[in-house]
């Protein structure tokens, strides 16, 4: 029985010419639907329809029909239809309200006017349901990343919707709690409720999904069996997946279970060479780190070199960051030394899309290149349309940067942060909620970059992305700095970070194209 | 503390800080909220900013009526007349008016700090008459902004300053302000986006949580109440309270009965034995 149904639905955002969704028709019930498509698809906007956030909170042109649980989503206000339907954030730092996780969630029930024993009743309740009643009383500043995103969850259930709606629920999280996230919407689903989940990391939840609507160009498919969309061609399809349509399995696997006991056996298999790579770029002699004054890494001892890319791993909240903003000279060492080659170091900040404010994406990269190079303005106009075609970025080069969706904005910044040529190149988390296409830009930008001689440093959650670049791999955790080794051993079985390719074949190649070169035909 | 007690507590303290000139008085209610702050702030919130700012308004209104008002018998010293505005005669009297004006701008500013320092948003929103709990949370909510609009901040000038971007003069720094509030607005936002989600907005609310008053909060909404009561009293019955130092300066008024009415003010930072609830 449908839950949520869109009737011939099309939308367009306020003083957009182009329709974000077009003509969608779907019937969503209960059980985990996965909303699958690039970077600015609709994925987000068919979310909001759901919950009335479109068209009521963000005004544009409506016409076709919406439901939720019976009620027209059209003529009912959002904060009516929150009873009905609940909704994570991206990111649950910007939708938090209070400073302790019972208060936050019980705010929707605060909203509802609900008596207090019954609030109390409620809010233990959902807690329970996440697993998280142990942080009742917690500040949730103090919460890791996973428990944040739980804690968000719990207070969008706490009302008892029918369906829940998460718009990338994992795309900052690091693969425990991003774990941790897809296991609760797991059960939820499994408890009768409809979960509709946009995302992009689909190793996890395409194996439980109920259905999977695809969404292009804001057209959304029929809602379809994991199978059926793994075969149609998802748009950031998993390892096994794309694996499996490479050597022509049918059905195609959907996870490493499925895949184990069928995966093709690998010959000449002699171990990859370590590159060359070039002087020490940047090193850390005995160093305490810390964004105050209070270290939260100790006795650092690590090195990176010209033309080598070293990958940071590690859960959210480690130091990942801190160790990164220290090797671009953005914040000095509590003790020990700090050494960098001279040269420009160019950096990605976590959110880079924030220091966006020039008129143009093109005047984005221009004024990186002005800034940092003595090149000739025809060189200057020469170097930013290389970067805009690199990333994809040539259709969107007078437009304003903010006016673009999430994913292109990432990489605008991107563009501008890595114009030129740089010596030293750090990103922070640079494929955050992005799709598969954009990533393979993003690590191509990061290749180009070591190739020319650059020392690179990628702290990420992307075990995809890291597998595909990486020489190195360290990890972040417990104040400490360790030496994972080359990613055929960090990212392999057993790992925290292994990739499905890696719990595949332990001790072999991590990424699909490194199997494939081995796979005996 | 209980959040009402403690809103009760600064009213009284304010009362009593604007409701005279004397220098005694202001001396013992920054002296006595000082200590209310270091009784009660919790641990990891910084006390420096907040003495900062007394340190500056009260630095600036010395600083101001020392150079500006030339009256008073006696000079300390006598700055050129051809010098515009503060040439003349520096005065003790003015000195020891801008001191008093100090006192009370800087016993004000600590006065009204535990609300911020102290008090937890939802605290304050719980403290709130219901015609003004709506109003009382979007404040709350945009304050809980102000973290995030410093991220921001910081993020940016990291980001534009290893893009090239070097501070030169005042307009160079439109680079980092413009993007920081551009982000802060989709911020805020994101944030109205998320609390309309959650049915804010849909009529009468309820509070989680109400917190229950102990001995301290009682007496300390007495010592309030009696304080203020009695300052007002007394300007209500002309009693002398205030001090002009001008035009010689001299000892400022101890009148007893309004001094131990200020001390009052103390009562909360006293260790109680107990903070069994009595509600």
């Amino acid at each position: 029985m449908a839950v949520a149904t869109l009737d011939r639905l099309t939308y367009a955002y306020p003083g957009s010419t182009s329709p974000a969704l077009r003509d969608v028709s779907l019937d969503l019930g209960p059980g985990i639907t996965l909303l699958a498509g690039r970077s600015g698809s609709g994925k987000s906007t068919l979310l909001r329809v759901l919950d009335g956030l479109v068209p009521h909170f963000h005004g544009g042109r409506i016409s076709g029909r919406a439901t939720a649980v019976g009620e027209d989503v059209v003529r009912t206000p959002t904060r009516r239809l929150a009873r009905h339907v609940g909704f994570v954030f991206q990111d649950p730092e910007l939708s938090f309200v209070y400073g302790t996780v019972e208060r936050e969630v019980a705010f929707a029930l605060e909203n509802v006017g609900m008596p207090r024993e019954e609030m109390r009743r409620r809010v233990g309740e959902a807690l329970e349901r996440l697993g998280i009643a142990g942080l009742r009383t917690r500040q949730v500043g103090t919460l890791s990343g996973g428990e944040r995103q739980r804690v968000a969850l719990a207070a969008a259930l706490v009302l008892r919707p029918a369906v829940i709606a998460l718009d990338e629920p994992t795309s900052q999280l690091d693969p425990v709690g991003a774990a941790s996230v897809v296991a609760a919407c797991v059960e939820l689903g499994r408890a009768g409720l409809a979960v509709v989940v946009a995302e992009h990391r689909l190793e996890r939840l395409l194996p439980a999904a109920e259905r999977v609507v695809l969404v292009t160009d804001g057209h959304a498919s029929s809602p379809m069996s994991a199978g059926a969309a793994a075969a149609a061609g998802l748009p950031s399809a998993p390892q096994v997946v794309e694996l499996g349509m490479a050597v022509g399995w049918l059905p195609l696997p959907l996870s490493v279970v499925d895949a184990r006991g069928r995966a093709p056996a690998l010959v000449g298999r002699n171990g990859s060479r370590p590159r060359a790579t070039g002087d020490v770029a940047w090193s850390f002699e005995n160093a305490s780190l810390g964004p105050t004054d209070v270290p939260v890494l100790e006795a650092i001892d690590i090195a990176g070199r010209r033309g080598e890319i070293v990958i940071l791993v590690g859960p959210n909240g480690h130091g990942k960051t801190t160790l990164l903003r220290a090797i671009a000279g953005l914040r000095d060492p509590l003790a020990g030394r700090v050494e960098r080659i001279p040269g420009r170091v160019a950096y990605v900040p976590q959110n880079p899309a924030a220091a966006l404010h020039r008129p143009t994406v093109r005047e984005e990269i221009l004024l990186t290149l002005r800034r940092t190079t003595s090149a000739s303005a025809s060189e200057v106009e020469t170097g930013a349309a290389a970067m805009l075609a690199r990333l994809g970025l040539a259709e969107l080069a007078e437009r304003y940067p903010r006016d673009l969706s999430s994913g292109e904005r990432q990489r605008v910044a991107i563009a501008a942060s890595m114009a030129g040529s740089p010596d030293i190149a750090i990103l922070d988390e640079p494929t955050r909620g992005m799709d598969r296409a954009s990533r393979e830009r993003i690590a191509s930008v990061i290749l180009g970059l070591r190739d020319r001689g650059a020392a690179v440093v990628v702290a990420t959650h992307d075990t995809t992305l890291a597998a595909d670049i990486a020489d190195r791999v360290l990890e972040v955790r417990d104040g400490r700095v360790a030496e994972l080794g080359p990613p055929t051993r960090a990212l392999s079985d057993g790992s925290p970070y292994a990739t499905q390719m890696g719990e595949l074949y332990p001790e072999g190649p991590v990424t699909v194209a490194g199997v494939l070169a081995h796979v005996a035909r | 503390m209980n959040a009402r007690a403690l809103l009760m507590w600064v009213a009284g303290a304010l009362v009593v800080d604007l409701a005279s000139d004397n220098p005694v008085v202001r001396v013992l209610v920054a002296l006595v909220a000082i200590d209310l702050l270091l009784v009660l702030t919790p641990r990891g919130r910084s006390l420096t900013p907040t003495l900062v700012a007394v340190l500056v308004f009260a630095t600036t209104a010395l600083a101001l009526n020392v150079a500006l008002s030339h009256t008073g018998r006696n000079v300390l010293v006598r700055l050129p007349d051809w010098l515009p505005l503060v040439g003349g005669p520096l005065t003790l009297e003015s000195l020891a008016f801008g001191l008093t004006a100090g006192l009370g701008i800087g016993g004000a500013v600590l006065a009204v700090a535990p609300i911020s320092l102290v008090l937890e948003p939802h605290e304050l929103i719980d403290a709130l008459p219901d015609p003004l709990e709506r109003s009382g949370l979007a404040i709350a909510t945009a304050l809980n902004l102000v973290p995030g609009i410093g991220r921001n901040a910081v993020a940016i000038h990291d980001a534009e300053r290893m893009r090239g971007w070097r501070p030169r003069g005042v307009r160079s720094w439109s680079e980092i302000l413009v993007p920081t509030i551009l982000t802060s607005v989709e911020d805020a936002l994101a944030l109205a986006e998320a609390m309309e989600a959650r049915a804010y907005g849909l009529g009468r609310r309820t509070t989680y949580a109400v917190r229950g008053w102990s001995v301290r909060d009682v007496l300390s909404v007495f010592g309030a109440v009696v304080a203020a009561g009695a300052f007002l009293a007394a300007r209500l019955a002309g009693v002398p309270l205030d001090w002009q130092p001008y035009p010689a300066v001299s000892l400022p008024p101890l009148p007893a009965p309004l001094i131990g009415a200020a001390l009052l003010l103390a009562l909360p930072v006293i260790p109680w034995p107990s903070r069994r609830s009595i509600d």
